[in-house]
Parts: structure tokens; sequence; C-alpha cells
């Protein structure tokens, strides 16, 4: 969808969620980037932004509140985001294994470009690398319709976070996909084939196919 | 969660109650219960309200509770509130319409009480009932019973 921003995002959401419900549409997969923003979820915990709205306003960045699950997070270019917009009573699924399976297909989507990625211990709810987190999650459920998803960090400007306390987690740091992979001109052109340009990459996630676009970003050097 | 089927029982035996065993997931004889997983205990116009041993299972760990405000108006199948549990929030809807005359504070401490005691100390709201025949859409625990295992064979 390439860039939306982040309350034309909430509103398209909210209007699927409602369409979903009545069954006018069926299980259906949002992927987006967005501007630079910073979110909370519903527990409000903005003692963990660590920066004024004066500041935010001058580095150009949104903040907003949301009904979602987790804590402050922030999202940006070059970060791959998913919103699944499912039923999960139609495929007998809660919320634990649903964000389960959410981390796992990061953890897949990781392992295809070498990076050994896994799930977080209990309390921490998405996917590191080592002590260091790739990929955030933060859902919302209503009368068992997903919305809000993933966050995969490919290849952000991780400084962003240095603002925030990431997802409330205080002794942990950020990473990238890009910062992940090892530096060699082989896996640095890898990396580069997948940024650059469309690329796709189909992905099974509860039993349904789906494609990622990645969209056309171009790689920093 | 064997240990927790076990307990359950003592606990049922002892307060007299008849406890459904549905695989490891407890369902309470005397409650009705909700398509989306709530219970309600009623007595008179006055009932209590959770959500089931088999909701916070699959919810996982609940870290918060939104509780509504004393004096707000629920509606049966209308969100009330929500739990927080692995980074999702949870929509809990009334299972009767009335007014909300006691929230359980004690959740705002220890959220923990919504898996560990479920029908008990996990107890959410209490409300006045507007119309006790609303009671009819809701299901027994045989009929829950087969409900879950319903949802939960769709996948």
């Amino acid at each position: 969808m390439g860039t939306i921003n982040y309350l034309e995002s909430i509103k398209l959401q909210k209007k699927l969620v409602s369409d979903r419900k009545t069954n006018k549409i069926s299980d259906t997969l949002l992927s987006l980037q967005h501007p630079l923003t910073y979110t909370l979820g519903k527990r409000r915990t903005d003692h963990n932004m660590l920066i004024p709205m004066s500041q935010l306003k001058k580095i150009g960045a949104e903040l907003h509140y949301t009904q979602r699950g987790g804590d402050i997070t922030f999202h940006g270019p070059h970060q791959a985001i998913l919103y699944p917009i499912i039923s999960l009573r139609e495929i007998g699924l809660g919320a634990r294994n649903y964000v389960e399976k959410l981390e796992l297909t990061m953890i897949e989507l990781a392992s295809l470009y070498g990076v050994k990625a896994c799930a977080g211990q209990k309390g921490e709810t998405g996917v590191w690398v080592g002590e260091r987190k790739i990929g955030a999650i933060g859902v919302q459920i209503s009368n068992g319709i997903t919305s809000h998803g993933l966050a995969f960090n490919i290849d952000p400007d991780l400084n962003y976070f240095k603002h925030i306390v990431p997802c409330g987690i205080a002794d942990k740091g950020v990473t990238s996909l890009r910062k992940e992979t090892v530096t060699g001109n082989s896996k640095q052109g890898q990396l580069n084939k997948i940024l650059d340009g469309r690329n796709e990459r189909e992905g099974g996630i509860l039993g349904t196919r789906w494609v990622i676009h990645s969209q056309k970003v171009r790689l920093r050097s | 969660m064997a240990s927790r089927a076990l307990w359950a029982s003592r606990a049922a035996s002892y307060l007299r109650i008849s406890v459904f065993h549905r695989g490891f997931s407890t369902v309470l004889k005397d409650l009705k219960y909700s398509d989306s997983h709530e219970w309600v205990k009623v007595d008179g116009n006055s009932a209590t309200i959770g959500i089931t041993d088999h909701a916070q299972d699959h919810l996982g760990d609940v870290v918060y509770v939104e509780l509504p405000e004393v004096g707000a108006s629920v509606t049966q199948g209308d969100s009330f509130g929500a739990v927080e549990s692995v980074k999702a929030t949870s929509d809990v809807n009334s299972p009767v319409s009335g007014k909300v005359v006691e929230v359980n504070e004690e959740l705002n401490n220890s959220p923990i009480l919504v898996n560990s005691s479920p029908y008990e100390k996990g107890w959410i709201i209490k409300v006045e009932v507007k119309d006790t025949e609303e009671l009819n859409n809701l299901m027994d625990p045989e009929g829950y019973t087969k409900f879950c295992d319903k949802e939960d064979g769709n996948h």
C-alpha cells in the first residue's frame, strides 16, 4: 500500500473490521509503511516517551494513542508493517495463538535472510535477535476480529528508537534486518535485491496464503 | 493445567457446585454463558460477570483490565471493557443489559486473577439487571461446552 499516514490507516482498519464483522469482506491483510510515527497502546504508558511534544514536532514525527495492546513503539520508513484483519472465531484461534503465529511469521522472514530470530520470553512478546528486538506486536481484538498487528524492522533509522523506552523495556536494544545481516558482498547484495525494487514473498499465516510486498526502498549506505 | 483442574474440582465440591470438565477448561454449572466466552451468575436481579476458563486460557496471562465506571450502562452483547494479554487487547462483552453497580478494583493490582480464578476472584463487574428474560439468549453449561468444542475444532 505504500506509506500511509497513521490516522488514515486507523480509519481504514475501523471500516475493514466493521465489514469483516458483517461478512461483507473476507480475511484481509494490509501491508504498508508509516511516516515517522510514535504510538502508545491502551494502557497509555506515556512515561516511556522521553522527549517533549515540541521536540517531536521539530523532528517531524507524530504521536498517536491507540486501543491496541502493547507499549510505546516507533514506526517509520523501511519498517514493514502488517495489519491482518481476520476473524479469529472462524478459525478457532485465541489471542495467545494468534500472536504466536505473528511472531513465527517474523521469525520465518528473518531466517529467509539468514538471521536467527526467536520469540520473546514470557512477558516480552515480539521477535528478538539475542537481546535486540527486531519485530514488535500490538493487536486489538474486537468481537473476535483483529486489527493492528506487527512491525518488522527491515532498515528503519534506529536512532528514532532513542526517543522512547521501546515497548517499555529499558535494558534491551532494537535492531533491524539490515543491521543483523552479515556484511559481506554476497549477503549485502542479497539484501539490496530485497530492499530495492518490488519483491514478493509468500508466507503462510494461519493457513491463509498471503503475499508480502516490500516497497521500493533505497538502501542507505 | 491438571493441578488447576484438581483445585477447581476441590473448590467446586466445597462450594457444592457441579463441574463439567471439557478437556482442560472448566465450565461451571449454575452459570450462563455468552458466545463471546463471558459467564454470568444471576441472583434475583443482581448479576456477576467474568470471562470463562476457556477464554482466559486462550488469552494468555492478563496484564491489564480496563474496567467501566460504576453507574455505566451495559447492553447484552456489547463491549463494556477490555483485557490485555500478550500485547493484544480483547473486548469483553456483557451477557446482560443493565447498570454497573460494582467493579472488581482488585484487578487493577492483580489482573492475573482473571487467569488464576476466572469464576471467583477474577470476576469483573456486577450489574443490576434490567430484564431477566434476556438470560434466555444465553447458553447453559452443556450448550457452552458443545460451543467451545465446535469452535476449537474449527482449525
